[in-house]
């Protein structure tokens, strides 16, 4: 009986182990507050991912319409945009209007391979027209252990909260 | 105590004509992210760092490409308080904006227990003193003011050493400065880390704080200078050189350098 147990608790912990890679993707929550101003621009957004060494892994996300504003997105720009042009060809969206937005990540890094186990960090910055600009960043652990990640409202970030998995 | 003197008078008369103001380069913009900008360089001679009092000559105003080459700037206007340079960066990669004026040349003496000055070289000096000029000696003096301007991802050509005159070098490339993060400058004379190298840091703003905040330094055995930027914003660093030298056309040399960047937001 003590056996089938052990055998249970393995299995189980197994299956939870196997449940963590096939696992949902994280979730990142983040809301574009409504800014009161005679003059509002949609503001340009980044969203990466930074390991221990803070060299970027993963850009998540970027909201950018043209090059000339993208250097605005001060630690972006130095981390990724300068010098990855591809990689923001690829990603780059168009810039959004006021709201709450849901990003997904599978946990691959920009190659597409899982990233290793480690400390990171998740980055939001936001940047906007006649506006100011807010730098967001929290640290998390991979494998995650499922914590939430809640950041504060600051300037041109509203709340962001995160589950990694 | 009159030998002192003499020494004060000398030294004042030298920094009164060539230091009275600080001479810099400021670009409107250090960093950009699209390839044929232009950016607005402003230069004046002044006492406030980056607040305007007179205006230069821009006719020295040099740009280095990415590529290595070089090429004079002409859209200049030289204003009453500042001047002004139009300057259009092409492509990708580190700039290197700077007003070199060739050495000058200044033979200073005494006569009579009079201090004077000549604007003459070692070899041209013999026919121009007067009879009777004691304590003669010549100077060679240059300036150089610089700043470095990064369109997409930054290149090192423009950063490497000329191995000429005072020249900085940093292990931190001018657009990976950034706030709260220790920064260190190498002061090199001919190529070679330089001790006893003078200088000052400023930062802008200083028509709005009481405190000046400017930090006096002078390089140690290695040559360098390290400090933290608690902020973000724009710093100039003037520093400069004097040494002894063996020369046909000079006794001393002075080199003196101005050199404008950006601390970035982390």
């Amino acid at each position: 009986m003590k056996f089938v147990i052990t055998r249970l608790i393995v299995w189980f912990s197994a299956l939870l182990l196997s449940g963590n890679v096939i696992a949902a993707p994280s979730e990142i929550t983040l809301e574009l507050p409504q800014i009161e101003t005679s003059q509002y621009h949609r503001p340009y957004v980044a969203v990466w991912v930074e390991d221990a060494q803070q060299q970027p892994v993963k850009l998540i996300a970027l909201w950018v319409e043209k090059p000339d504003w993208l250097k605005d997105l001060r630690r972006f720009w130095r981390k990724i945009g300068r010098s990855n042009t591809a990689l923001v060809d690829a990603v780059s969206g168009a810039t959004k209007k006021t709201g709450h937005y849901t990003l997904h990540w599978d946990g691959k890094d920009d190659q597409g391979k899982m990233l290793a186990t480690g400390n990171y960090t998740l980055f939001v910055e936001a940047a906007r027209e006649q506006g100011g600009r807010s730098l967001a960043k929290h640290a998390f652990q991979l494998p995650a252990t499922h914590g939430v990640i809640e950041i504060a409202a600051e300037g041109e970030l509203g709340v962001i909260s995160a589950v990694m998995r | 105590m009159l030998k002192k003197a003499v020494l004060l008078l000398s030294s004042l008369f030298l920094s009164s004509s060539l230091q009275a103001h600080t001479l810099w380069l400021v670009p409107s913009h250090y960093v950009l992210s699209k390839p044929n900008s232009w950016i607005a360089v402003d230069a004046s001679a002044a006492n406030m760092t980056f607040v305007p009092d007179k205006g230069i000559s821009l006719n020295a105003l040099k740009l280095y490409s990415p590529d290595g080459s070089s090429k004079a700037i002409k859209d200049v206007y030289q204003g009453k308080r500042k001047s002004m340079a139009d300057v259009q960066l092409a492509g990708d990669g580190s700039y290197r904006l700077e007003l070199a004026n060739p050495p000058r040349f200044m033979t200073l003496y005494e006569l009579n227990g009079e201090r004077k000055r000549l604007m003459a070289d070692k070899q041209q000096r013999a026919a121009q003193l007067p009879a009777g000029a004691t304590n003669v000696e010549t100077v060679k003096s240059r300036s150089r003011s610089f700043a470095y301007i990064t369109v997409n991802a930054p290149t090192d050509t423009v950063l490497t050493l000329q191995g000429e005159g005072l020249e900085i070098s940093s292990s931190t490339h001018p657009a990976d400065v950034v706030a709260q993060e220790a920064l260190q400058f190498v002061f090199n004379i001919n190529g070679k880390p330089q001790q006893h190298v003078k200088g000052v840091l400023s930062y802008a703003g200083e028509l709005y704080r009481n405190a000046a905040e400017r930090i006096e330094f002078i390089t140690d055995s290695d040559g360098v200078f390290r400090f933290v930027p608690e902020q973000a914003g724009r710093y100039l660093i003037e520093a400069s050189y004097s040494a002894d030298i063996a020369s046909a056309q000079a006794d001393k040399v002075r080199e003196s350098i101005t050199y404008s960047f950006e601390v970035a937001l982390p």
